[in-house]
């Protein structure tokens, strides 16, 4: 786009579907940052009241909008990187600009530092360089796998290896079939669910818009991985991304969508690269476009790049991002199989729960069932990182024990170090520690502990770490993604972060009395939980009830230090 | 068809389809609290004071979004919920500068305080950071005091402007703690798309966006008295409340349930009246002498001269030669006494109002 003149960004943007943040990000790529005069000219090309687009483009945290704009590194300072020396890499380049960034998902090989559209890896300054996402390694357990079952394959990334592997034969036998119910059929059959943490049961999404009569439909990957210690998405659009293309196909045909969009994260762009390289090949392959496969389905896939913000990870925000408005997650009901892109019925699938699908179609919904321990169905994919010897990816079967997971798989904690916590669901499902360690990795279970599994980042902590600053570091996380519109979680998120920094800490607030303290803390927790309007709030008290529960004593350490 | 019913704590209401929770509820004794709720804007589920139980259901829901559905059994006040809405209102002061504002801020702008008696929660606890940035820089418009520090984030004003006037003039900037309401590129409002019409400032419930002009006011004497009445300045009608204090005039503001307005005005209603109490005004009638100068003169002089005058144009001149403009800043008494005047007094129909729209 470099050279580009309005006019002509304009002109290439403005008939396309979801057009705002292509837009935006042509302004932004070739200018370094949304000028003034950028700004103008989005609002009246596509309409937008200058005032609101104005605050929605400072609503994404990437979005610079005065120089140096996207050229000045941003640094993650997420709760992992900072186990291994983000603050300190931030303030060493500080002289270069650097401003810092939430959790980036690179977990599994901190720390990322994003520049123009690149990100570096490395602890150091000196060791930074540019790195593909790690594959996962080969299953410890030997045990059956889905979504990575053919993702270490060579070649894998490309069509050619793709297709090689056994890629796009779920969709070629789904097609020549004739009958779109029967996907949706064996969907249910494996009882696959949302893999983004949700687990709402995936056949019964696709058919609900199946029956909706209203349309053009759509299929919306939501690519957003924001969670803090999550990174499968990542690696599996990096190293799997026909994948996801063939399930958002099979999907599109299960339901009758003509329309597809993959929202990924700012962070990833190197991803935005690969997944647009791979919906190129399908294209020319006649995988995507009018009449696929002669089998009378017309789909196309467009990536949308968000711009920095862990609310478009949630439906409705991710919706209104799509469709250029503010991204305040929407009221519930409607839900998105009836209201959802343009109002109109729309399947949000989160990237896991889409790669599975291929091998679902291709092996059966029986097989896939039968991948979990016990009564559990199918896999899910554990991101694993902080103190733990091999950080990186695993696919588990659901009802898998976490013990064996940390300690055999991964190898336990450090050298000469012990497991004190682990965070589940990212952050989103707080702390687990003791004997709540012991839990298997299936919803019911690790929700019986007062936790969720969510989409299964796990990030672990030694017993060198201060657990009140580690919670402190993810309040103060979820403070700065909270989206500002519903009051429990706008004030309640700043308020616990407050409570949990140091005394002198500038931004430390709060009774320095031990009852007082807790019981603002549990008032808070608990409207946050019963009436935050979507899941960042309802998830963020996790973080302090399983801080109170595990380290009473710490806490009133914590309370004490500020009573001075 | 059967008539379709919704229990609210106990109580069998029928609904119209697709009225919500708290609709239903306001016919019946149910006093649900709400911050973010304008009944005339789109239902946005910010503030969570209006969240009921509903049967079945694991979290309590936000009324003003939550359609009806038959047989639904809805429960507005339990314990739970009265507490976790103490606690809102609680965390709500804890980021302002302060609870109470006069009334002359704005219509609205007594309901933050109303709850906070209400649930008693002028307790000081959860205190922190404040959130909101008063714009003090924006002095140079004489309507609109934009006091940030007492913002709560409802967005009200933010609505009101796009879906009542359609300006689209405010916003929302950045996200979280950190949310501040803003104008394009964080400007001054009258370099902005602002109006001025004072919709926002009316809907405002913590006077966040208050009336600058009424706030002249908050020093002269006595209570604040509302007449309603019916804007001059053009055709459409608004429905409006003068506010006075004693023999004064210290503020105007949209009636909400103005049958043409419903709570809209325009600038020019808002606050055009400082002619009323202006001191250039005449006080007594002026006759021009033979040497060219104006006089005081008694009503009966200048009536006489007044009548002699029309009289004489009319009998050299015919009926027709007569034309009357009646002011938009006179009352309608003065206006329809005018039109009168010359229709039944000279038998023309050569009569207008200057704000004729």
């Amino acid at each position: 786009m470099a050279g580009q003149n309005n006019e002509q960004l304009i002109e290439h943007w403005k008939d396309e579907p979801a057009p705002l943040l292509p837009l935006l990000h042509a302004f932004h790529d070739r200018d370094g940052h949304l000028s003034e005069d950028a700004l103008r000219a989005v609002s009246a090309a596509l309409r937008i009241p200058l005032a609101d687009l104005y605050g929605t483009v400072t609503f994404y945290h990437h979005f610079a909008r005065f120089p140096p704009g996207m050229s000045a590194p941003r640094v993650c300072t997420g709760p992992v990187c900072r186990l291994v020396g983000g603050t300190e890499l931030l303030e060493a380049m500080r002289k270069d600009g650097a401003t810092p960034m939430a959790c980036a998902g690179r977990c599994d090989e901190p720390i990322p530092v994003l520049t123009d559209h690149a990100v570096s890896v490395g602890a150091t300054v000196e060791a930074l360089q540019e790195r593909p996402s790690p594959l996962p390694v080969a299953n410890p357990g030997g045990l059956p796998e889905c979504v990575f079952r053919s993702i270490r394959k060579e070649g894998r990334a490309g069509i050619a290896g793709y297709q090689k592997s056994g890629g796009y034969r779920a969709l070629r036998s789904a097609l020549s079939s004739g009958f779109p119910a029967a996907v949706i059929e064996t969907v249910e059959r494996s009882e696959l669910a949302g893999r983004g943490g949700a687990g709402f049961p995936t056949g019964r999404k696709w058919r609900a818009v199946a029956n909706e009569e209203r349309g053009p439909k759509s299929v919306v990957c939501n690519a957003d991985e924001g969670e803090p210690g999550c990174f499968k998405d990542r690696v599996l659009m990096d190293h799997d991304p026909h994948a996801v293309i063939e399930g958002m196909i099979l999907a599109a045909y299960a339901v009758g969508a003509s329309r597809g969009f993959i929202y990924l994260r700012y962070e990833y762009p190197q991803t935005a690269v690969i997944l647009q390289r791979a919906i190129d090949e399908a294209t020319e392959a006649g995988l995507l476009g009018d009449d696929i496969l002669g089998g009378g389905l017309d789909f196309r896939i467009y990536v949308r790049r968000g711009a920095g913000a862990y609310i478009c990870g949630e439906e409705g925000s991710l919706l209104n991002s799509l469709e250029g408005k503010h991204p305040f997650p929407r009221e519930r009901p409607p839900y998105p199989v009836s209201h959802g892109f343009e109002d109109l019925p729309t399947v949000v699938n989160n990237v896991e729960t889409l790669a599975s699908v291929p091998p679902i179609i291709d092996r059966g919904g029986d097989w896939y069932r039968k991948l979990g321990l016990g009564d559990h169905a199918g896999t899910k994919v554990i991101s694993l990182s902080g103190d733990i010897q091999r950080p990186g990816n695993y696919e588990v079967p659901i009802g898998f024990p976490l013990p064996t997971l940390l300690n055999e798989w991964a190898g336990g904690a450090p050298e000469g170090r012990t497991i004190q916590a682990v965070t589940m669901a990212g952050i989103s499902g707080g702390f687990l520690a003791g004997d709540d360690l012991e839990t298997t990795l299936d919803e019911s279970s690790v929700r019986a502990r007062g936790s969720m599994l969510g989409a299964g980042g796990i990030m672990v902590f030694d017993d060198s770490r201060d657990m009140v600053d580690v919670a402190h570091s993810c309040m103060e996380f979820f403070a700065h993604e909270s989206c500002g519109k519903c009051f429990p979680c706008r004030i309640g998120t700043q308020r616990l972060t407050e409570r949990l920094a140091e005394a002198d800490d500038v931004g430390a607030a709060g009774p320095g009395d031990r009852a007082d303290w807790a019981r603002e803390v549990e008032d808070i927790g608990e409207v946050m939980k019963a009436t935050s309007a979507c899941g960042l709030g309802m998830a963020a008290p996790l973080i302090t009830e399983s801080l109170m529960r595990y380290w009473p004593d710490r806490v009133a350490e914590h309370v004490a230090s500020r009573a001075s | 068809m059967s008539e379709r019913h919704i229990e609210i704590d106990g109580q069998s209401v029928p609904y119209e389809e697709g009225e919500t929770l708290l609709e239903a509820a306001g016919r019946t004794d149910a006093e649900i609290p709400t911050l973010c709720y304008d009944p005339r804007l789109e239902p946005f589920g910010g503030c969570r004071l209006c969240v009921v139980e509903i049967e079945g259901s694991h979290n309590p829901v936000a009324s003003c979004a939550r359609k009806c559905e038959d047989g639904m059994v809805v429960r507005t006040a339990t314990d739970a919920l009265e507490q976790h809405r103490k606690t809102l209102v609680e965390m709500v002061c804890s980021e302002n500068r302060q609870v109470d504002v006069d009334p002359l801020s704005g219509f609205a702008s007594q309901e933050l305080a109303v709850l906070a008696d209400r649930y008693d929660a002028r307790t000081q606890r959860f205190v922190g950071r404040r959130s909101g940035q008063s714009r003090v820089d924006d002095d140079d418009n004489p309507f609109i005091l934009r006091d940030y520090d007492q913002c709560i984030s409802c967005y009200r004003c933010v609505r009101v402007c796009a879906e009542q006037e359609g300006d689209y003039a405010i916003s929302v900037k950045g996200r979280g703690f950190d949310t501040q309401i803003t104008v394009e590129f964080d400007g001054k409002l009258n370099e902005s798309a602002c109006t001025f019409c004072g919709q926002c400032v009316a809907t405002c419930p913590t006077g966040a966006l208050a009336d600058r002009k009424a706030l002249r006011h908050v020093d002269t004497p006595g209570p604040i008295e509302k007449t309603r009445t019916i804007c001059p300045y053009c055709g459409v009608g608004c429905s409006v409340d003068l506010l006075t204090k004693g023999d004064s005039l210290v503020g105007v503001q949209p009636a909400m349930d103005g049958p043409a307005n419903k709570g809209a005005l325009c600038i020019k209603g808002q606050y055009a009246y400082d002619f009323v109490q202006h001191g250039d005004r005449l006080t007594t009638p002026l006759l021009r002498g033979d040497d060219g100068e104006l006089h005081p003169a008694s009503w009966d002089e200048a009536l006489d001269v007044a009548a002699a005058g029309f009289l004489k144009a009319r009998d050299e001149h015919g009926r027709h030669s007569i034309y009357a403009i009646a002011s938009g800043r006179a009352p309608h008494e003065a206006a329809y006494t005018t039109q009168r005047f010359i229709r039944a007094g000279f038998w023309t129909n050569h009569v207008d109002n200057c704000s004729r729209a």
